[in-house]
């Protein structure tokens, strides 16, 4: 849904490191590097990282696209 | 015992510990893991919240944010963890864009607590939707919730013993080659052992040596402790205080003791 706050595994604090690896990952550079440079060792961490998919913007978009629906069918 | 730092840094600390024995090395990690108190949001009240999360998730979200404290306050409130409260409160709302809600967004009266990262997504909201609430946050340990454990990883290792009968050595570089740690070198007639320390005693040399030549054993007197901080508290204070726990343990155990041999006589 959201990006976690922590490390399933480890506990390790990870929320606050996705939007920089996200923006430079995007930008074309190697995830692999941009893990390594922010400091995140252990493959629990990457792990956490490489596999996140951010899906509450798709909800928020549906979220977004029901409001409007339901605007219509109140007028 | 003997302890020899090896590596310090701001959330992280690596050191040998000389001379102990297992129940001892084990008894301080279990210590530092599940019985070292820190700061965590425990209680949520929710005055609004129409963003797409349920409160229980933004709740268990907050409560997972490491709170950086000042490690004095934490030996003082040991003692008298229900005595200590920090309020958090939360007031956002999206107007015309949508917004990101940070753990910087987190406001409180007492100076001395801030979350260990101001940038730590708690929910996204599109304009309209609206964040209002308050947190309690208390004193806690790791046994009772991971909220509360100072650390993330913190474990040790057997000190490796790596024995080479260079008698029986044919220079065959296998236990070079193959080492996932490059822990071993080739020198001009002999293999040395480079950097002990990075060793995992996965014996992988072994199995791959086909002379028998090298042994790997662990050593159970001398340990590698590597400590990780959560960044709520100092690494090195996480280790200090836990060991000042176990003592405590050991003095109202041996004074449980002395009552008991008292009544019976």
């Amino acid at each position: 849904m959201i990006i976690p706050v922590r490390c399933f595994t480890c506990g390790s604090l990870i929320g606050d490191k996705w939007e920089e690896f996200m923006r430079r990952v995007s930008q074309g550079e190697d995830p692999k590097k941009v893990l390594d440079d922010m400091g995140i060792k252990r493959y629990c961490c990457r792990r956490m990282l490489l596999s996140h998919v951010e899906i509450i913007d798709e909800i928020l978009r549906l979220e977004e696209a029901r409001r409007k629906v339901s605007e219509k069918y109140r007028r | 015992m003997e302890v020899k730092l090896l590596e310090y840094d701001d959330n992280h600390v690596r050191f040998v510990l000389k001379g102990s024995n297992p129940a001892f090395a084990n008894a301080l990690r279990r210590i530092m893991i599940a019985e070292v108190p820190t700061l965590a949001i425990d209680e949520v009240v929710f005055l609004e919240n129409t963003s797409i999360l349920f409160d229980e998730i933004i709740a268990h979200r907050l409560a997972l944010i490491p709170l950086k404290v000042d490690p004095e306050f934490i030996d003082a409130a040991r003692h008298e963890p229900s005595k200590y409260e920090v309020r958090f409160y939360l007031d956002v709302e999206a107007k015309d864009s949508p917004l990101v809600v940070y753990s910087g967004d987190l406001k409180t009266d007492d100076p001395h607590v801030r979350p260990v990262s101001d940038l730590i997504p708690i929910v996204k909201l599109i304009p309209g939707q609206k964040l209002v609430l308050e947190a309690y946050a208390r004193i806690g340990i790791g046994r009772d919730h991971a909220k509360w454990s100072p650390v993330s990883a913190c474990a040790y290792k057997y000190m490796p013993i790596i024995n080479i009968d260079h008698s029986r050595c044919s220079l065959c570089g296998n236990c070079v080659k193959y080492c996932p740690r490059q822990v071993l070198s080739m020198e001009k007639d002999r293999v040395v052992i480079k950097d002990p320390l990075a060793c995992t005693l996965c014996k992988y040399c072994e199995t791959v040596c086909p002379n028998d030549a090298i042994r790997v054993r662990g050593d159970d007197t001398t340990f590698i402790f590597n400590v990780e901080s959560t960044g709520s508290l100092p690494p090195d204070f996480i280790v200090l205080e836990a060991a000042k726990i176990l003592k405590e343990k050991c003095e109202t155990f041996l004074k449980l003791l002395k009552e008991i041999r008292e009544e019976h006589t």
